[in-house]
């Protein structure tokens, strides 16, 4: 049985990959525009903090920031609320559900081809920036091994989350506006406008214990050596957590949403 | 034997949001919104046996397709009960998604920019085919449904008739039991159509499968159903062979007659219903049982050069079934 999911899942990936490969310039597009925002970001805080420092954070540490953040938000980004949602108002949805497999793996399936696909188009972009930009960078090496469970968790909050906001659309119309509201407080408190360590002192506590940060900014933070000892202990415990919090939200709204499913081209 | 398809007062409402058009109905529904609750399926209940081909008639909006969503376990019930092979359809358990297929004119399955072979490969691996039965299957379908210059095309680039095709064939590589055929000929030229009728015909001689199937066009329940259950306003209104169908709701025959020489109407109504007339050619409609009588008559009384007697059209009992409801 589970080699079957498994086999179905590898199956849709390689239809998904398909399919994308059939739109390259829109793909380089969407790789274009995930680093603009991260650039805009990187100029703004690299002009403010001169040749100080600003939370402990120089000039080279924004620049590092960031570029990692370029990676980080393209691993975790959602796009369910643009695919799932859409699919679920049009009746899209219906072969997927007369298939015996979950129609998460299909999800799961579209989420990370888009990312693989993109990533071919965003890398080159990201490694001329290194080039020109070369911030300096001392290793910390339990980081860099950590950085990979916690960008998984990462990736696996956002998608879990994003497909939450998606399933709205077994109620509303306008699951969309929902995902901006969510997208906006990613934005704050999620490392993405600053570095979590830049925020006044309430936004941090708000951040530490809400989902966001740990959907973007805590696995840079990881990656980079920024949190260390017991803080690095509690952000993966409290990621891990949400991890948990994300996929029981998930299948309690599938479950409550799926008997709705009545969508007029359902 | 017990049936495959068992459909106890299943009910399935809608609720739909309802206002008037303008900016003041806009403006008003802001703050109060009104909702209209469709039945779309109202407490039907029927029984398929295994290799049985059933047609499900109704005009648009009658609930066919809602009942078809509903055993095909896309959609949950308002109440009431129905097994699929022994399975809650909405509960979809893997087994018995194994086992249907629900094909829909105007749905489709196939990835749109991809060769239909692609999709194919998804449905091999969800179904957990083994390669053997999926080549199998795959060269079976592929002989009955003329489908090999097509495997290889773009999905987009297939023609509406050619697409319906790879969607069958994409909805049966699984070799299901039990099929939900959604209008499948819709939108597809008559040698089309005809192609599909066989095929499913021969499709369920050959492996037994239970088919229900929908459908607008009169000639796919000639050629397929010999059994057809009615539906309207989501209410079950007839449920038996089709020949019973024009029995009950237009129990009478036409006979069409050429003249040698033209007659007066008034003559000619005495041997029943005048339906149009006009210099050398009637035709009148009498009841069944007296159409025999009526021929032998009008061959002895009156100057007939051909004549001809006559089922009425099935979309005209169609008509009368629905519009006996209406009134």
């Amino acid at each position: 049985m589970r080699s079957r999911t498994l086999a179905g899942f590898a199956a849709l990936l390689r239809a998904e990959l398909a399919d994308l490969f059939q739109y390259r310039i829109e793909m380089f597009l969407y790789g274009l525009w995930q680093v603009v925002n991260p650039i805009i970001y990187l100029v703004i805080w690299s002009t403010v903090v001169g040749g100080g420092t600003i939370a402990g954070y120089a000039r080279d540490d924004f620049i590092l920031y960031y570029l990692v953040f370029m990676v980080v938000s393209h691993l975790t980004l959602a796009i369910e609320v643009y695919t799932m949602a859409p699919s679920i108002q049009t009746g899209r949805l219906s072969p997927h559900l007369l298939r015996p497999l979950h129609p998460f793996w299909r999800a799961g399936a579209l989420n990370i081809s888009y990312k693989a696909v993109n990533l071919m188009f965003l890398v080159p972009i990201w490694v001329g920036l290194a080039l020109i930009l070369r911030p300096a960078f001392s290793p910390d090496w339990l980081g860099l091994a950590l950085f990979l469970p916690s960008m998984v968790m990462a990736a696996l909050i956002s998608f879990l989350i994003g497909s939450c906001f998606a399933m709205l659309a077994f109620w509303t119309t306008r699951s969309m506006s929902f995902w901006d509201i969510w997208m906006s407080l990613t934005l704050l408190l999620g490392g993405q406008v600053a570095p979590v360590a830049v925020l006044p002192g309430f936004l941090q506590q708000a951040a530490v214990v809400l989902p966001m940060r740990y959907t973007v900014g805590f696995p840079i933070e990881v990656a980079l050596g920024r949190v260390q000892g017991a803080e690095l202990a509690a952000g993966l415990a409290i990621q891990a957590g949400w991890t948990v919090a994300a996929a029981a939200a998930f299948v309690v709204i599938w479950r409550t949403g799926v008997k709705r499913y009545a969508a007029v081209g359902a | 034997m017990t049936a495959d398809i068992r459909v106890r007062n299943l009910v399935k409402h809608y609720q739909v949001a309802d206002r008037e058009g303008g900016l003041r109905a806009s403006l008003r529904s802001v703050v109060r919104r009104r909702h209209r609750v469709v039945r779309a399926v109202d407490d039907i209940s029927f029984d398929v046996e295994p290799g049985e081909i059933v047609g499900f008639l109704g005009p648009n909006g009658a609930g066919k397709t809602t009942a078809l969503k509903l055993l095909s376990g896309l959609l949950h019930p308002t109440s009431g009960e129905a097994t699929v092979l022994g399975f809650t359809p909405w509960g979809r358990r893997r087994e018995f998604l194994s086992q249907i297929t629900l094909i829909m004119g105007q749905r489709q399955q196939l990835y749109w920019d991809l060769p239909a072979l692609d999709t194919f490969l998804v449905n091999k691996a969800v179904f957990g085919l083994e390669d053997a039965a999926y080549e199998a299957q795959l060269d079976q379908l592929v002989n009955l449904l003329e489908l090999e210059e097509l495997l290889t095309k773009p999905v987009r680039q297939l023609s509406l008739g050619e697409r319906m095709k790879a969607e069958l064939a994409a909805g049966l590589l699984h070799r299901p039991r039990v099929l939900f055929l959604d209008e499948p000929t819709i939108g597809v030229d008559v040698t089309m159509q005809q192609r599909i009728r066989d095929f499913v015909t021969r499709y369920n001689a050959a492996t037994g499968a239970t088919v229900l199937l929908t459908s607008h066009y009169m000639a796919d329940m000639k050629a397929l159903a010999e059994r057809v259950v009615v539906i309207d306003h989501g209410k079950l209104l007839y449920d038996g062979p089709l020949a019973g169908l024009v029995d009950r709701y237009a129990p009478h025959k036409t006979i069409t007659l050429h003249l040698e020489r033209s007659v007066d109407r008034a003559d000619v109504s005495v041997y029943g219903e005048v339906v149009d007339a006009d210099d050398l050619q009637v035709r009148i409609r009498t009841e069944k049982a007296k159409a025999a009588a009526v021929t032998a008559r009008m061959l002895a009384e009156l100057p007939v050069a051909d004549l001809s007697v006559e089922d009425p059209p099935l979309e005209y009992v169609i008509d009368q079934v629905f519009r006996r409801r209406d009134s």
